[in-house]
């Protein structure tokens, strides 16, 4: 990907948009996140203003997308200065439908993104309160509305529409990384309800008569502000037309499934049974089958014959396509008697576990990662005991009262392919006592900084080999380093380190795992996973996490790590088994700190150390590792230690000394004002009767630069008291990181 | 040791002689089951206030709740307290008969009269060996109360017998044993000897006769004996039975109500709101004949009507806020009730939907149920006092003891809730709902037995391990034969419009607790099964019967009556309704939390607005903690009418800008005009002249402030409307639905 960006001059005034999480801060140093984009999204082929807020974007420069079709460039106000948070965006005609990245580039790096959407039909941003019938807005049929709830209210809107229409209405939101959970109501124009829905944002309306229908969309708890965004659809389509949805982001639960991913089994569709007691569907194996949880209770049976020894894989894909449902598997062995049938249960099958167990918040402070990469799909083995004839009853567990054809699933029956997939996120680990703060973590790297990332693997079909992590198309003065998952577990570390001699830059980067399959290397991308809204309290509000597009990693430049921590010499570190390794390391400060601190190991199995304790304002400290207790066998590993430690930040005092320039120069530019209005007044007065009328136009208009002055030195104190506050030094606590350590251990030397 | 001769091993060596020629005095031998434990019964050593106290009993001497557990009794009373409770070598010392007899000081007062028939049973017992139970004895299998049904005047009496009938075919006369209680204690009063006096009111009363676990019933009719002419014409079923039951013991209805009772009654009672001026307008101007009907049907057609009842379901499913987290389970829990009223969704499957809820809060909001209601105890108590109108609560430890459920019945049930799986989210308390695979059967606390699922006095149920049987059990609910579903229903809801369900409480339905008209709860029911279990249906069934649209005021026979429906009895207005209407008539707003402005009072999704509003509160808007609906007050307080005189939110209604009385202040209108807008409002229906009269010479009146000193006119005349507003709203024909 070619990332497309415009750089603008230096933003100033910047404003802390959405300032509750501001507080959140106190546990994660400052990282730029774009939290909000509006419009939402755009129609191929046309350009338009955005406008952007979020957090510690004040001097963003440059606003990016995922797809190179979509660009932007600052938006200029009148005096040809760019608009404070303000962008044009061009989406060119080549663009493909879709929901894309954006985010910012700022003074700290790239921000976390915000969903962007693309599409065909021509969009509208909603830019006057719709909160009252009086003043609904028509939405044309085939038209998206970006819009903004406002809190405790509805949006209203009108539709016109012929008898027998029938409209597809859709509100994005969840899926557009927006905090709603839309609720929509058609009505007549008197108010009537006609037809609602508070669960998935659709409905499927068709047109009774025609006129003009009330569309009203609130927020099911009526919250509003900037963070209850939404897009408003509204297509027609033919009677037995599928039900178009707008693209949303994806579940982190779904990277194990791959959309895209061509299956070579023999294809099957479910017939649906008309009664319980229909037979079953027959089968064989391998296939894949595409049926649907259409029905309350709905149990779909195939039945299939198999051998004594046959190991299958079966694998189900439902809540992986996004959708609300549980699947669950049943297998039987049917058991014949003369006439009588026996089923003989063989083996149940639920659930994907997660590899690291996401946080349930239900305890205090943090007890997990707010990631699941788990899934309420199936993915288990059959192994086959005696030859016969096998039943698998396929049903979802949360449909028992509920009929929805849209409820759809894969189900696969393979021979073993063994395979993985892989997911990362940036680490989250508790930072203080009782804190539940849960923040994105956008790859903004301070120079010298090291950043961690846990990553998962899904094992598929039994395979049970290590899985080598490594990144490529790092930008400049950036690497990547990683502690591998090892054979048999599912977690590894991903290590990403600005040097210290890094300058501001950006890059799409490709995260990938390798593993040694049947003899053959086996390539797979790493997804990345970000938590979508900074959250205070996890306990009150929880947090909501997503697939993102892309790696982009970057590097601000205008700040340092407060502390690096790295190997005294840059080589790989050898050892013999059983001996005792010690490794010097060095230890840059460049931080206030408040005390000593320590560190811990990245756990792995094969490679561990007891705790690093860090002394305030030592130059270096030793890692020990005492090879013989640990029993780690000869080869390569990579070390890195992690712990949390609490620093007197700064934010943005290059900000401040700008604001009390600026404020500095409105003063001055008020003073001229005010005299020079002063003057001229006075002239005005004593000015003779062929001039006066002239000279007291004169004086008017030199009292209104008079107010505009006043106006402007409102601003800047304004602006110079909240730099200055933003600049005060407060003590925040973060994951510090040590870089990577090589280590290879050599075989014992032979007696 | 059931059935079997127990004597106590340890005394019989020297006892038998004594035991024999005691035996040999007395009429017939005795036993703890047969004879003793009704004594016990009867003379109220066990009850929960007793020694059936739960935990240890009284003072170390425990027996079980009514005597249903005669072995565990036999055990405590023979075998422990270090032998002292009874003593065989002399029966008289026995502690039980000294206590009992007050002789040594008993903290339960005298309960054995030394010269008593009782006393010298148990004394008797005690000489011939304290048996359990003799070998082959006869066990009790049912009582019959003589009569069982009668009609009673006024201020009579009727001596009850009731016979024990046992398993060898063999009676015996337990009058005197047997327990009494009224079902009305206003209506009739028994004595311990099953001596039943009737006193004042006409209608029917039952008295429940208890002996040793088995019930009867004894009901009278009570006729007034009054003349019963010019009925109404009957309009549909209900009237049928109503009119005819009046006729029976002869009370005279009232006669119908006039439009604009009928309105104000219909509209409060199905949209829980007053009408709007231009509603009263249009519905008194109007000469449809069918303009009645009319306005029920578009009643049942609004918002209103599925806001309304959300209100009322949502407190009794439970829908309340602890957390600020449950915010988005409750919205979507009570909108999710308020839709399915809306478009009428059939009864059977808005309860299949939340019996059978699976999923999450957003999904399926009716899993949130789940949330509220965790434990298959809790859900099975639930369930079937909300759904079957019957509380099972005190099963769970023993028998119940007024009806046939057994602990055996209790876990039947809880065992159609054993299956339900829970996955935990993100979200505290909040859990993904499931069907867990597997055998349903629920473990008997007592027994330790595994029960299998079964209704309620339905057969036992052997539900495949894939199948979830919540879905069973809504299908037995829903079944046309279930005696208890539609009947529960109906008689909910026929509380709803008459005050006094046809069943009180409406959530106690057994044989010992009869209706007070059997016909109508059996037609009524019958037909909300035939309608598909269309609630608006039923509404309008009821809406539609004369016997509603009775007037509230008595005529010189009927004022007495308090079951009969002989004529609409007042009911206050809920806390919900009384606000709201307190509201539209002061032109003003109540504004809620998370909602948006000018949402009602009958639209609140949970009970989180009572601690905002003090007016809520007062009033005794319910907390949604419990499946009753007897948690909503039913009564009058003094807070209730100082808060309605004195509030600072009523005064500020009363004095809000752009509110009733300052716009009046401000209209060019005449003033008999803007009276006659009050009244409409107030209670639909015109001013009388006098009223007007008075109303008019009050605001007319000249207004001074507190030195003295003339009002202004404007803000003389809008003071004046404060007033009368007041004064209106603290009517009771303003409080009151009539």
């Amino acid at each position: 990907m070619s990332l497309r960006f415009t750089t603008c001059g230096l933003l100033t005034a910047g404003s802390l948009v959405l300032s509750p999480t501001l507080h959140a801060q106190d546990v994660v140093l400052p990282a730029p996140r774009l939290l909000t984009i509006l419009p939402m999204g755009g129609q191929i082929g046309t350009s338009f203003d955005a406008t952007i807020s979020g957090n510690y974007i004040e001097d963003a420069y440059a606003l990016l997308f995922s797809q190179s079709g979509v660009v932007a460039k600052p938006k200029l106000g009148t005096d040809g200065k760019p608009v404070l948070n303000k962008f044009t965006v061009s989406i060119s005609p080549e663009t493909p439908v879709g929901i894309y990245e954006a985010r910012v580039a700022s003074r700290l790096g790239v921000s976390s993104s915000r969903a962007f959407s693309v599409g065909k039909v021509p969009e509208i941003t909603r830019d006057k309160p719709n909160t009252t019938l009086a003043t609904a807005l028509e939405l044309p049929i085939n038209s998206v509305c970006n819009a903004v709830l406002t809190k405790k209210s509805i949006d209203y809107y009108t539709i016109r529409a012929n008898a027998g229409t029938r409209l597809a209405i859709d509100c994005a939101a969840t899926g557009i990384d927006s905090k709603l959970t839309p609720v929509l109501i058609v009505a007549d124009q008197n108010g009537k309800d006609l037809a609602v829905n508070r669960s998935s944002g659709f409905l499927d309306f068709t047109v009774p008569a025609e006129g003009t229908y009330v569309l009203k969309t609130h927020s099911l708890t009526f919250q509003g502000g900037p963070e209850q965004f939404y897009r408003l659809a509204v297509s027609e389509i033919s009677a037995d037309a599928p039900i178009p949805r707008q693209p949303c982001t994806r579940k982190v639960s779904s990277f194990s499934w791959n959309p895209e991913d061509k299956q070579t089994l023999p294809a099957i569709d479910e017939v649906e049974a008309s009664t319980e007691k229909t037979a079953p569907q027959p089968i064989t194996l391998p296939c894949q089958i595409n049926g649907s949880f259409a029905q309350a209770t709905d149990v779909d049976t195939y039945q299939f014959e198999a051998k004594k020894g046959e190991i299958w894989w079966i694998e189900v894909v439902s809540e992986r396509l996004g959708l609300p449902t549980d699947p669950f598997v049943l297998i039987q062995r049917v058991k014949k008697t003369g006439s009588k049938e026996e089923l003989i249960d063989v083996l149940e099958l639920n659930d994907i576990p997660a590899a690291i167990p996401p946080s349930t918040n239900t305890g205090n402070g943090y007890i997990g990662p707010p990631y699941d990469a788990g899934s309420s799909d199936i993915l288990g083995k059959l192994e086959i005991k005696e030859d016969g004839i096998f039943r698998l009853q396929i049903r979802d567990l949360l449909g028992g009262t509920r009929s929805d054809p849209a409820n759809i699933y894969k189900l696969i029956i393979r021979k073993a392919a063994p395979d993985f997939s892989l997911v990362a996120w940036p680490m989250h680990m508790d930072l203080r006592n009782q804190d539940r703060s849960v923040v994105p973590k956008p790859i903004a790297l301070r120079t010298g900084n090291t950043m961690a990332f846990e990553v998962t693997a899904l094992r598929k079909d039994g395979f049970d080999g290590a899985i080598e992590l490594g990144v490529e198309n790092l930008p400049p003065g950036i690497s990547a380093s990683a502690i591998k998952i090892p054979a048999g577990k599912s977690v590894g570390t991903l290590l990403i380190t600005a040097s210290a001699e890094a300058k501001r830059t950006l890059g799409t980067a490709s995260i990938f795992g390798r593993a040694l399959i049947n003899n053959t290397e086996i390539r797979h991308s790493c997804r990345l996973a970000s938590v979508i809204w900074p959250i205070r309290d996890g306990a009150r509000e929880t947090p909501s996490t997503r697939l993102v597009d892309d790696a982009l990693i970057s590097v601000g430049g205008a700040e340092d790590a407060a502390v690096s921590i790295a190997p005294a010499e840059d080589k790989v570190w050898e050892a013999k088994v059983g001996s005792q390794l010690t490794i010097p390391l060095k230890v840059i400060w460049r931080g206030e700190f408040t005390g000593a601190f320590k560190m811990k190991p990245f756990a792995s199995s094969l490679l561990t150390g007891s705790e690093l304790n860090v002394p305030l304002k030592a130059e270096a400290v030793n890692a020990v590792l005492d090879l013989a207790a640990m029993k780690t066998a000869p080869g390569d590993y990579t070390l890195a230690y992690f712990g949390s430690a609490v620093s007197k930040h700064r934010h943005n005092p290059e900000s401040a000394k700008l604001a009390e320039q600026a404020d500095k120069t409105a003063e001055e530019a008020l003073r001229l004002a005010t005299a020079s209005a002063k003057e001229l007044a006075e002239a005005a007065q004593t000015a003779p009767p062929e001039t006066k009328a002239e000279a007291e136009k004169t004086a008017q208009t030199a009292i209104q630069t008079q107010k505009d002055a006043e106006a402007i030195k409102l601003q800047t104190a304004k602006g110079l008291k909240s730099a200055n506050e933003a600049a005060l030094p407060k003590d925040i606590a973060d994951i510090v990181v040590t870089e990577p350590i090589r280590i290879s251990i050599k075989p014992a030397d032979s007696k | 040791m059931n059935n079997q001769v127990t004597l106590w091993p340890w005394l019989s060596l020297f006892l038998i002689p004594a035991v024999l020629s005691h035996a040999a005095e007395t009429e017939r031998s005795l036993d703890f089951v047969n004879d003793v434990s009704p004594i016990i019964t009867k003379e109220s050593c066990n009850t929960g206030a007793c020694h059936a106290k739960a935990g240890n009993g009284q003072n170390g001497f425990k027996l079980s709740v009514l005597g249903f557990e005669p072995q565990e009794d036999y055990e405590h009373i023979v075998k422990e307290g270090r032998g002292r409770r009874v003593f065989a070598a002399a029966p008289e010392e026995s502690l039980l008969l000294l206590k009992g007899a007050n002789i040594v000081p008993h903290g339960g007062g005298k309960k054995l009269d030394p010269n008593s028939e009782n006393y010298r049973v148990i004394l008797n017992w005690l000489r011939q060996g304290a048996v359990y139970q003799r070998e082959n004895a006869p066990v009790l299998q049912s009582i019959e109360v003589t009569p069982s049904r009668n009609s009673m005047k006024v201020r009579t009496e009727q001596q009850l017998k009731v016979r024990a009938l046992y398993s060898d075919g063999s009676t015996r006369d337990v009058t005197s044993l047997a327990l009494y209680e009224p079902n009305d204690k206003s209506m009739a009063e028994s004595d311990e000897a099953g001596l039943v006096k009737i006193l004042d009111i006409p209608g029917n009363v039952a008295i429940m006769v208890r002996y040793q676990g088995k019930s009867g019933v004894y009901s009278a009719s009570i006729p007034l004996g009054a003349p019963v002419e010019n009925l109404p014409p009957t309009r549909n079923f209900i009237d049928q039975f109503v009119f005819s039951n009046l006729k029976l013991i002869g009370v005279p209805p009232s006669p119908v109500c006039d439009d604009p009772t009928f309105l104000r009654r219909v509209t409060l009672d199905i949209a829980g709101r007053l009408p709007t001026t231009e509603e009263a307008n249009n519905f008194l101007t109007s000469k449809a004949p069918d303009k009645r009907d009319r306005l029920i049907d578009s009643l049942l057609d609004t918002p209103d009507y599925a806001d309304y009842f959300a209100n009322k379901w949502s407190a009794l499913l439970k829908n309340k806020r602890d957390e600020a987290t449950d915010i988005t389970a409750n919205f979507a829990f009570h909108s999710w009730v308020r839709d399915s009223l809306l478009a009428n969704k059939p009864y059977d499957q808005i309860v299949r939907q939340i019996l059978g809820a699976t999923g999450n809060v957003i999904e399926n909001p009716p899993v949130a149920w789940y949330k509220r209601v965790k434990e298959p105890q809790q859900q099975l108590e639930d369930i079937a006092q909300l759904f079957l109108g019957v509380r099972m609560q005190c099963v769970q430890c023993h028998h119940h003891p007024f009806e046939k459920w057994s602990q055996a019945d209790y876990y039947s049930l809880a065992a159609f809730f054993s299956r339900v799986g829970r996955k935990t989210t993100a979200t505290p308390g909040e859990d993904i709902i499931y069907h867990k695979r597997g055998l349903a059967q629920a473990e008997n606390k007592k027994t330790r037995l595994q029960i299998k699922p079964a209704g309620l006095g339905g057969p036992t149920l052997e539900i495949p391990a894939s199948e979830d049987p919540r879905l069973q059990l809504a299908d037995w609910m829903s079944n046309k034969a279930n005696p208890f579903f539609a009947k529960a229903l109906v008689n909910r809801y026929w509380k709803h419009f008459f005050k006094r369900a046809l069943v009180e409480p409406e959530d106690d339905m057994r044989d010992t607790n009869p209706p007070t008209n059997p016909e109508l709860l059996d037609a009524l029911a019958n037909a909300f099964i035939e309608s598909g279990y269309d609630l608006k249906a039923l509404i309008r069934v009821i809406a539609h019967s004369q016997t509603y649209q009775l007037s509230a005021m008595p005529n010189q026979f009927n004022a007495i009556d308090r079951q009969n429906y002989s004529h609409y009895y007042p009911k206050h207005l809920s806390a919900e309704v009384l606000l709201d209407a307190v509201d539209q008539f002061t032109g003003s707003r109540t504004d809620f939390p998370d909602l948006p402005n000018g949402v009602r009072a009958i639209a609140l999704p949970d009970n989180s607005y009572n601690r905002t509003s003090t007016f809520l509160k007062v009033f005794g808007r319910p907390e949604g903690a419990s499946a009753c609906e007897c948690e909503r007050s039913q009564s009058s307080t003094l807070a209730q009418s100082l808060h309605l005189m004195n509030g600072p939110d009523v005064r500020q209604k009363l004095a809000a800008n752009a509110g009733l009385a300052e716009t009046l202040a401000k209209s060019s209108k005449p003033v008999s005009e803007n009276i006659r807008a009050l009244y409409l409002t107030a209670f639909a229906r015109e001013p009388r002249a006098e009223e007007s009269q008075i109303a008019q010479a009050h605001l007319e009146k000249p207004r001074s402030d507190a030195t003295g000193a003339p009002l202004d006119p404007l803000r003389s005349k809008r003071q004046g409307y404060e007033d009368l507003l007041w004064s209106l709203m603290n009517t009771k024909e303003f409080l009151y639905n009539h």
